[in-house]
Formats: structure tokens, C-alpha cells, sequence
């Protein structure tokens, strides 16, 4: 910028006689000196000659610097630092706290960060409790209308402020934490449509207790396969911090009985145990709940399972166009019928097989009289027989039944089944005491 | 350049080492380290952006730049100097002089402190020191040992006298190391930029051996300064507002300087070191500084008035007791005088500066000064300026010198600025305001002792606030060959209010480095509906006026004892006359109510000159003219 000097003169009017000169001098030519490299003025002048600007472009770009500068430090100053924390109109039941009972306090809400609860960032923490201290310190009650002295609120706020400011502390609060609603509606009583936006928010208020930090979120209604399944997967692995020592029972101070003090830390540490099984069960519980009912998973199977059946058809030759209800009704009822006929003729060829059977063994297996048919040729004899019939259409084997029934013992028989059992055989079957 | 005094003496010249900066969120930190012939100071850029000098961890503001070998110990800074003594030959004292130079082109004879050996190139210094020798590495055997490590105890090692060899950059490394480290360690982080400050008659050589020495001691060097920069950084001249605003100012005795700042100035820096003077006129146009002149003096300095105090007590205590003592010594001089003269100057280091400090008497004792015998004696700062009136008008006589080479006149000048602890004395500073004009001050509203260390920690500052697109190298380099200056003031002539031949008003003197632009408000006379006037080029001039005193004084009383009544005094007053036409421009006022106009000058590159003139707010309509 450049800077103006108040010449210590004024000017008036010039005299009538004064006319413009015309003819102008040179100045002289100029002088090399040595010029020091320092100081601001000679960067600002290394500055425009480096950058080619003028000296109007350097005052308009140090000027626009300038403001920025200036817009820069006024957003700081200006944008105090959280403003109105700790600042609250405070509830009276708050103050009337007793600083004895102080495990049972909010700590939030004696620093005033209610809203913030377990997203409240340290700084904030600080500037709270520098507010909260301003506000209440004993000195400057005791000096104030009120004239009391009584701390216990100043106490409360210290107590407060130490248990937040610890990680430690500060979580196994957070896992107690009372005045966050717990209440998980249930998933079937849930719009299909409302779904993320009911669960959403209370899949975000579990993920607090996450060690694994970002959580996937819930995701909208037209999430895609692999989110809501990473989604599920990551909550059926979920790692939580949440502990209960803050629900422990006091060891009775007083009490010198060691005995009696590791009794109540046994007891306590059972008790802590239960209780974050209790919670991880309580968890798995809800999403395998909300997990049941998601109407997205629902989508997901229904649009797998069209996809599958548009496979199918197209490869059954058809257009590839899904079939329509009544073709598959009909094509059902065929198959049906077709299982009911199979079933009917497997009873009826069963029957002609005992029949046949029967009097294979009246001819004695077709042996000589009066020998008996050795055991491996009964068993071969009865095999073969089995699969003659299994070969054998529904008619060829009533024939058969009704040739060898006809024949009754004897060679007769014998030579009818062989007869069949050749036909069979060109069907796969193989057969010796028939052959 | 002056090495033998350097060398033979603890002597006070700066090496002023320059300053880091490193940006933490929006907190500059910078240090700065002014490192001198025989002291050192380290200044640092605080929160608040104030440049202010800081103590060592001894807590030194003031550090010995000294380093002395005894035994296995090292000592560096002040607690090197008491070893002058008794182990003055392993004591290295007044090496950065030596710094860019090779052995023969240096002075060696050495009265204190370690001699210097011709080895090679480098000059170098060989020192005594305890060494333990490094441990056997393989243990000699593993029987005979009850270690479950069957190693064998190690056996106590005696640390052996050796020799060692060490050159001058090796020890300005040494000891800048320790510097930057005391500055880091006030600034809880390793500063990221480093300033350091060189005496203004420091070779390119010597800059770059000082620059290197740095960068081996780990030392990120921005810039390698200039002291006579480094003051008017410091005291931020030319730079109006901020000036003011820092109560910077001198306070002369007559005259408006002493409150406000001008915008372009004549300036004479005075740097009275330990073992020189450096005196450098400079143009200091809006905060632009030119070199007009320079010149340094050996052999005066602290060192000067140190010779003066020793020889002044060396009389007295043989006054006292009879003992022979001359002083200062030479190589010749016996090994007791040798010993007294080192303890002496260190005592008299102690009085030299309670006489600065306090207006009272001050003492100088010495227990077994020679032969046994103590000094005790005291002087006042009466006697003492009586000693040293010669030292006090050698320095005014260089720094008329100097203006003269500058081809300027006393009465040009504007101020003066003190640097160096050694300008600490009051009587200095009343002598050169003797010697200058009333209305010029003699300033030393910084420390002087401190003046170069801030100001190169403000570089540090500047440098590293570079906007993106400019690097460091670039800038600096822009002014390593000399550049275009004006050669005569510009000014403006108003017709029918000019009186001889002289310039109303100069708006761009001589010695501004182009481009420059100027520009100046004139009042208007109510009801003015035209304004004209010329713009000249002119000349500077010193207007002698011969005041016939007698007149004057008579009514005055108490002067009628003064001899001086019938001379005739002699009345120096700069003034600038016209040389050539420039241009005419006129001004026809549109808005009555104007109560001033606004005219600029730029003088571009190569000699162009743009002028403009306009009312406040009527910028457009500007009157122009073209040269």
C-alpha cells in the first residue's frame, strides 16, 4: 500500500502569469547502488518484480490478501469457540445434587453437554468445564447475593469432569449411559417402508460401543446386495467396549475384611460378566430381528429367485419369458400323475414278480427233482428275477406273469422267463441262470 | 580484515547468526542467533510476532564465543573464557574472522588462546586433550571370569593425552551448534529457517564458509545477513506505523524525529564491535534499504576501551605496589605479564560494563595480579570518558569519514543507529550527538548488544511468510548485484510560493531503488478552483548560513562566561535546488469542498516517470503526464 505524506504547505490558484510549460527534461540517468536484502519492503518489491505485477496489481493482491486475512481472524475471533456451552439455563434439581452421590450424576448434563452426550469431543469437555467452573466456583459464590457457601455442585462438576476427561472412565460411563433410550420397536410391527429410517438410527446409536471404527451404516430402501450384507456381516462380528463397571456394588469401604472385599469383587466381576453377555445376546437378538424382517432382504431373494426361473426358461427353449401360473399348475398336475401311474405299476409288477417268483420256487429253481437248490443259485435265481422285472415294460411283464402262470412248474416257465430275460438283456440286464 | 586482533584478544566483534521460524498452526516461532567475534546472541520470534533476545541455558544473553579443551572436558560460551588463564593454549577464541580464508592469508601470531597451525588449506587449531581409548572389542578371554557372561571385566582405562586437530570450520560448527540448540530447545521444537548475520565486509568466501559451517551443524540457514541490514530490520526503519507503534523512535534533542518516522530517510548504523568499527551510511526509502557508503576501522572496538582500562589499572597497581607490569603484551613479554594481562582483561570486562550499566564509581579487583600481589582500584565514569574521549572521536571522525565518501554532509543526515554492546556507553552516544546535528537522534532504543539478533530473527520472520508462489533463493537473489537507484531528488515547484531556486517540496528523493512511486497530499486554500504546479528534478545542497552569536546571547545571562560569544556560528541546513523541468500539471477542482489533492510519482525501471494528480476520491480523473 502506498503510503501519504501531508506536504506542509497549500496550494492556491497559480498566479495569471503561470501558463503550462511545454518543453520538459529528461531525469538523470539512474545510479547502481547496493540494495540490502531485507525486510518487508524489499519482499514486496522482490514480490511484484517476480510476479510481473504493477504497483496497482500489488496493491489490489495485498489488499485482497489483507481482507482475507482480516474475514480470517474475525471468523476466528468471532466464532467463539462453541458458543453457548456450558452456558444453559441449568435445571435446580442439577444444582441440589449431592456431590456424595456423584456416581449417580449425569456427567454430561452437569457440564451441560446433554446434547452431546457420548459425541462430545475433549475440547469441548475443557471448555465446558472451564465455563461450568467460571459459573460456579465457591469463590464466587460466597462473594455473590446468595452468600452461601456450599461447593457440593462445584464438586459435582469437578467429579464430572474427571470421569469425562479419563478414556477410561469416560467409556465405562458411556456404557451405562441412562439417558440414552435403549427401546428397539419390534422389526414385524415395522412399515416396510419405514424400516431404515426406524433402524437406521438405532443401528448408529449401537455402533458407539464399536471398537471397529467407521460402522457401516444402515443404508436407504435401494442399497445395493453387498452393503446391507457387509452391513449384517459387521454386526454379526461386532467387537463392543461396553463394559458394566460402573454398575458394580460398592465393596463396603469400612470393612477390613479382605475376605468380604474380594467376595464382593468375585461377585461384581460375575456380575459384569453376565451383564455384557446379556448385552452381546441382547444385540445378536436385534439383528438377527431386524435382520428376519428387512424388507430388503426380502427384495433380494425375490429378484434371485426371477432371475433363476428367467434362466431356466430360457433354457427350456422357450422365449425365455417366465411360465405362465396355469402352465405350471398343469405341468404340476402331469408330474403328479405321471408319480401316481410310475407308483401304480412298481405295486403291480411287484405282485406279478411274487407270483413268478412263486413258481420258479415250486419247480424246485428248476432243479432235478429231489436235489436241493443250493442257496447261491436261489439267491442269483431270485436276483435275476428282480431285475427282469425292473427292465421289463408294464405289459411284457404281465405277459410273462401270465405265460409262466399258465405253465405252471416246470421247463415251460423256465424257458418263458428266459425268453424275457433275453429281451432284458438287451436292455442292460445280465443274466446267467436265465441266460 | 583485522585477524590478528581477533585473534590475540576475547575480543567483541558479532557474528550474528540468523534466525528459524517454523509455523505451528497460526504460531510463528522464530530464532535468531547473533553470533559475533568474541560474543553470541540467539533472538527468537514469539506468539505474539515480537522478536526479543533470549538466554542461553547458563542463562547467558551474551555468549562467549569461545571453546576450550581441558582434559576430557569442553567447554563452550562463557565458561571458556576463565580458561584464557590458566589453559590458553587450548583455548580457541576470535576464530570466525578466520572463516573462508586460507592459513597464509591470515595473521598467527597468537598472545592468548590457541595458536593457529600451518597445516593445509584450512587455518586449524591443535588442541591437548584427554581421550579414554575405545575398548578392546574382543573379549581377551573367557576363563578366569565369574560374569555369567564368561566375558572378562573390563579393566578401568586410563584416558590418554593426545592431540587433537581441529579447523576453523569445524569449530564455528561446534559452536553454532550449541547456539541453535539453546534456541530450539526455548522454542521446545527444532527451528525450520535460520538467519545468520555476517559483518558487511565478509567476502562471498567467508558467507559461503559461514553458510556451510552452519548447514553442517544441522542449522536450515535462510539467508546469511548483513549486520547493517540486520539493525535497520531491527529497528524497522522507514517503516512509519510500525516504527511509531514500537516506540523505536530516538529522541533528539530538537525537532519532530523523535516522534514520527519518515518515510525515506538518511541513516548512518554504527557498529562498534569488540575489535572493529563498522560505520554504513543508508537510504532507507520506505523501508527499502540502499547502501550509499561503508567503512570499518580495525583495532577499535570494546578492545579499545578493554587496552585503555588494563593499561589505566596496570599503572595504578604499579603505582600501588611497585611491580612492574606493562601492558598489553607482546609475544615477547614474559609469561607472568602474559598471565596478569588475561586475568586483568577479564576483570576489566566486569568494570567496562557496571560503567555502562550504572552512573556510579566502578571496581576492578584482581586477586594475585602479579608476583602475588592483589588490585584493587575503582573508576568513575567521569575519569573513564576522559580515557577514552580519543576512542569516542575516532569513532566520529570514521563516521564523518563515511558520510563524506557517501558524498553527504553532517547535516543530511537524519538519525543515527547504534549497534554493539561496545555503543552501550553513554559517553559515546553524548559525543556522536555532539558531533550531529540537534534534530538528528542518536538511537539506541533497542539494546544495542541485542539489535542485530532480533533483526535477523524479523528476516527470519519475513522470509518465511513468502507467499506460496515465491521461494526463498529468488528473492534474495534479486539483490545480489547492485540495482538502478534515482540519482537526484524529484520535487514539486509551485509557481508564485517558490522563493530562489529551490524545490517546495521533494517527493522521491535520491537513492531509492526502482521502480519506486511516491505519493504526497496537498492542501488546498478554500475556494481554489484550479491548481497547478511544476515537477522538477534537483539537487541536494547544504546552505551555510554564518549566525552572528553575540547578539543573541546578550540577553542571555549565563553565556556571558562563554568563550565562544564572539564567534560566529555556523548554521548547516540541507536543501534541495532545482536542475531540471520535468513536467507542468494542472488541476481543475470539480468538487468545491476539496480539501486537498492527492499526486503520485513512479519512477519505473529505466528511468520512466509516470506522474498523476487528483482530488481525494476522484481517482478517474486524474490529471497525467509522462516523462
Amino acid at each position: 500500500m502506498a503510503s501519504v505524506v501531508t506536504l506542509p504547505f497549500q496550494l492556491t490558484a497559480p498566479p495569471a502569469e503561470w501558463s503550462k510549460p511545454s518543453s520538459t527534461g529528461k531525469i538523470s540517468a539512474p545510479v547502481k547502488r547496493t540494495l540490502y536484502a531485507a525486510g518487508p519492503s524489499y519482499i514486496s518489491a522482490a514480490r511484484r518484480q517476480l510476479l510481473n505485477r504493477t504497483f496497482e496489481q500489488d496493491d489490489e493482491a495485498t489488499h485482497e490478501h489483507r481482507q482475507a486475512q482480516v474475514e480470517k481472524a474475525q471468523a476466528e475471533k468471532g466464532e467463539e469457540l462453541y458458543p453457548g456451552l456450558g452456558e444453559e439455563v441449568e435445571d435446580p434439581a442439577l444444582l441440589k445434587m449431592d456431590a456424595k452421590e456423584w456416581k449417580k450424576q449425569d456427567h454430561y448434563a452437569v457440564l451441560g453437554l446433554g446434547d452431546y452426550r457420548y459425541t462430545a469431543t475433549e475440547d469441548q469437555i475443557r471448555v465446558a468445564h472451564r465455563r461450568k467452573v467460571l459459573r460456579h466456583h465457591p469463590d464466587k459464590k460466597a462473594s455473590g447475593s446468595s452468600g452461601t457457601n456450599d461447593d457440593s455442585f462445584f464438586k459435582c462438576i469437578q467429579k464430572a469432569f474427571e470421569t469425562l476427561l479419563n478414556p477410561e472412565t469416560r467409556r465405562q460411563f458411556d456404557s451405562v449411559d441412562r439417558a440414552i433410550e435403549d427401546f428397539v420397536p419390534n422389526a414385524k410391527s415395522v412399515k416396510p417402508e419405514e424400516y431404515c429410517d426406524v433402524y437406521g438410527p438405532i443401528f448408529a446409536r449401537e455402533a458407539r460401543f464399536s471398537k471397529k471404527q467407521p460402522v457401516p451404516s444402515f443404508g436407504a430402501m435401494d442399497a445395493t446386495k453387498q452393503e446391507v450384507e457387509a452391513f449384517y456381516d459387521f454386526w454379526y462380528n461386532f467387537d463392543s467396549w461396553r463394559s458394566f463397571e460402573a454398575l458394580d456394588k460398592e465393596v463396603n469401604e469400612g470393612s477390613d475384611s479382605r475376605d468380604e472385599k474380594r467376595y464382593m469383587e468375585k461377585k461384581n466381576k460375575a456380575e459384569r460378566a453376565r451383564l455384557k453377555k446379556e448385552d452381546n445376546t441382547r444385540l445378536r437378538e436385534m439383528v438377527d430381528m431386524v435382520l428376519a424382517s428387512d424388507p430388503r432382504i426380502k427384495r433380494f431373494r425375490a429378484e434371485e429367485k426371477a432371475a433363476r426361473d428367467a434362466k431356466k426358461g430360457a433354457a427350456a427353449g422357450g422365449k425365455g419369458k417366465p411360465l405362465t401360473l396355469a402352465q405350471k399348475k398343469a405341468e404340476e398336475a402331469k408330474k403328479a400323475e405321471e408319480a401316481k401311474k410310475a407308483a401304480e405299476e412298481a405295486k403291480v409288477k411287484e405282485a406279478e414278480e411274487k407270483a413268478v417268483t412263486n413258481i420258479v420256487s415250486e419247480s424246485n429253481y428248476f432243479q432235478p427233482e429231489g436235489t436241493t437248490p443250493s442257496a447261491s443259485t436261489v439267491e442269483k435265481q431270485l436276483t435275476e428275477l428282480d431285475t427282469l422285472f425292473e427292465l421289463l415294460e408294464v405289459d411284457e411283464s404281465r405277459e410273462l406273469k401270465d405265460v409262466v402262470e399258465k405253465a405252471g412248474k416246470g421247463d415251460v416257465a423256465r424257458d418263458a422267463i428266459k425268453a424275457k430275460a433275453s429281451v432284458a438283456a438287451g436292455r442292460g440286464g445280465q443274466f446267467e441262470q436265465f441266460a | 580484515m583485522n585477524v590478528t586482533t581477533a585473534q590475540t584478544s576475547p575480543s567483541l566483534t558479532h557474528y550474528t547468526l540468523s534466525a528459524s521460524v517454523l509455523h505451528i498452526s497460526f504460531v510463528h516461532f522464530s530464532s535468531c542467533i547473533n553470533f559475533g567475534q568474541s560474543y553470541a546472541s540467539i533472538a527468537v520470534i514469539g506468539k505474539e510476532g515480537h522478536a526479543s533476545c533470549i538466554a542461553n541455558e547458563d542463562g547467558e544473553r551474551q555468549i562467549a564465543c569461545a571453546i576450550s579443551y581441558n582434559g576430557e572436558e569442553v567447554y563452550i560460551g562463557n565458561g571458556a573464557k576463565p580458561q584464557l588463564v590458566k589453559n590458553g593454549n587450548n583455548t580457541i577464541i576470535g576464530f570466525r574472522n578466520l572463516l573462508g580464508h586460507t592459513y597464509d592469508e591470515v595473521d598467527h601470531t597468537a598472545v592468548f588462546g590457541a595458536p593457529l597451525i600451518p597445516t593445509s588449506e584450512t587455518p586449524a587449531y591443535t588442541v591437548d586433550v584427554l581421550v579414554t581409548p575405545p575398548a578392546p572389542s574382543a573379549p581377551s578371554t573367557r576363563a578366569g571370569s565369574t560374569a555369567p557372561s564368561g566375558a572378562a571385566t573390563p579393566a578401568p582405562r586410563e584416558p590418554e593425552a593426545t592431540k587433537k586437530t581441529i579447523s576453523v570450520p569445524e569449530v564455528t560448527t561446534l559452536f553454532l551448534s550449541t547456539l541453535f540448540q539453546s534456541a530450539s530447545d526455548f522454542l521446545g521444537v527444532s527451528p525450520t529457517g535460520t538467519v545468520i548475520s555476517c559483518p558487511a565486509w565478509f567476502s562471498a568466501e567467508q558467507r559461503e564458509a559461514l553458510k556451510s559451517a552452519a548447514a553442517k551443524a544441522g542449522i536450515p540457514v535462510l539467508q546469511i545477513l548483513e549486520e547493517t541490514a540486520a539493525v535497520l530490520v531491527g529497528y524497522r526503519v522507514g517503516l512509519t506505523q510500525e516504527r511509531e507503534e514500537r516506540a523505536l523512535l530516538g529522541q533528539p534533542e530538537e525537532g519532530h524525529k523523535g516522534e514520527r518516522e519518515d518515510r525515506d530517510k538518511t541513516v548512518v548504523v554504527v557498529d562498534l564491535g569488540e575489535t572493529s568499527l563498522n560505520v554504513a551510511v543508508c537510504k532507507t526509502g520506505e523501508g527499502e534499504y540502499v547502501k550509499l557508503a561503508q567503512g570499518r576501522e580495525l583495532n577499535l572496538g570494546g578492545k579499545s576501551f578493554d587496552d585503555l582500562l588494563c593499561q589505566h589499572f596496570a599503572k595504578e597497581f604499579t603505582k600501588k605496589t611497585k611491580v612492574a607490569l606493562t601492558i598489553p603484551c607482546t609475544e615477547s613479554s614474559s609469561q607472568a605479564d602474559k598471565r596478569a594481562e588475561a586475568k586483568l582483561r577479564l576483570a576489566v570486562e566486569h568494570t567496562k560494563r557496571s560503567l555502562s550499566a550504572s552512573s556510579g564509581a566502578a571496581t576492578c579487583a584482581v586477586e594475585s595480579l602479579k608476583d602475588g600481589m592483589d588490585l584493587s582500584g575503582s573508576i568513575n565514569r567521569m575519569r573513564f570518558d576522559g580515557l577514552a574521549a580519543s576512542v569516542y572521536r575516532k569513532v566520529a571522525d570514521k563516521a564523518k569519514a563515511v558520510i563524506t565518501e557517501a558524498g553527504l554532509d553532517i547535516c543530511q543526515i537524519d538519525e543515527v543507529l547504534l549497534a554493539g554492546a561496545s555503543t552501550l556507553f553513554p559517553g559515546l552516544s553524548a559525543h556522536l550527538s555532539l558531533v550531529f546535528p540537534p534534530t538528528t537522534p542518536v538511537t539506541s532504543a533497542l539494546d544495542p548488544a541485542e539489535v542485530i539478533a532480533i533483526g535477523c530473527a524479523l528476516q527470519a520472520l519475513h522470509l518465511s511468510e513468502l507467499p506460496a508462489e515465491l521461494k526463498v533463493e529468488d528473492v534474495l537473489k534479486l539483490a545480489e548485484s547492485p540495482v538502478d537507484t534515482t540519482a537526484a531528488p524529484i520535487g514539486i515547484v509551485v509557481p508564485g510560493q517558490s522563493n530562489d531556486d529551490l524545490l517546495n517540496a521533494v517527493v522521491v528523493p535520491s537513492g531509492l531503488a526502482l521502480p519506486v512511486r511516491r505519493r504526497v497530499e496537498i492542501p488546498v486554500a478554500q475556494g481554489t478552483e484550479k491548481v497547478a504546479f511544476e515537477v522538477w528534478e534537483g539537487k541536494d545542497e547544504v546552505k551555510v548560513d554564518i549566525v552572528e552569536k553575540a547578539e543573541k546571547t546578550a540577553d542571555d545571562e549565563e553565556d556571558e562566561y562563554s568563550d565562544e560569544e564572539d564567534e560566529p556560528e555556523e548554521v548547516r541546513t540541507p536543501i534541495t535546488k532545482k536542475t531540471t523541468l520535468l513536467a507542468g500539471l494542472e488541476l481543475a477542482l470539480t468538487d468545491k469542498s476539496a480539501k486537498s489533492v492527492l499526486f503520485e510519482v513512479v519512477v519505473r525501471k529505466g528511468g520512466k516517470v509516470d506522474l498523476r494528480l487528483w482530488q481525494s476520491g476522484k481517482e478517474s480523473e486524474a490529471a497525467v503526464a509522462s516523462i
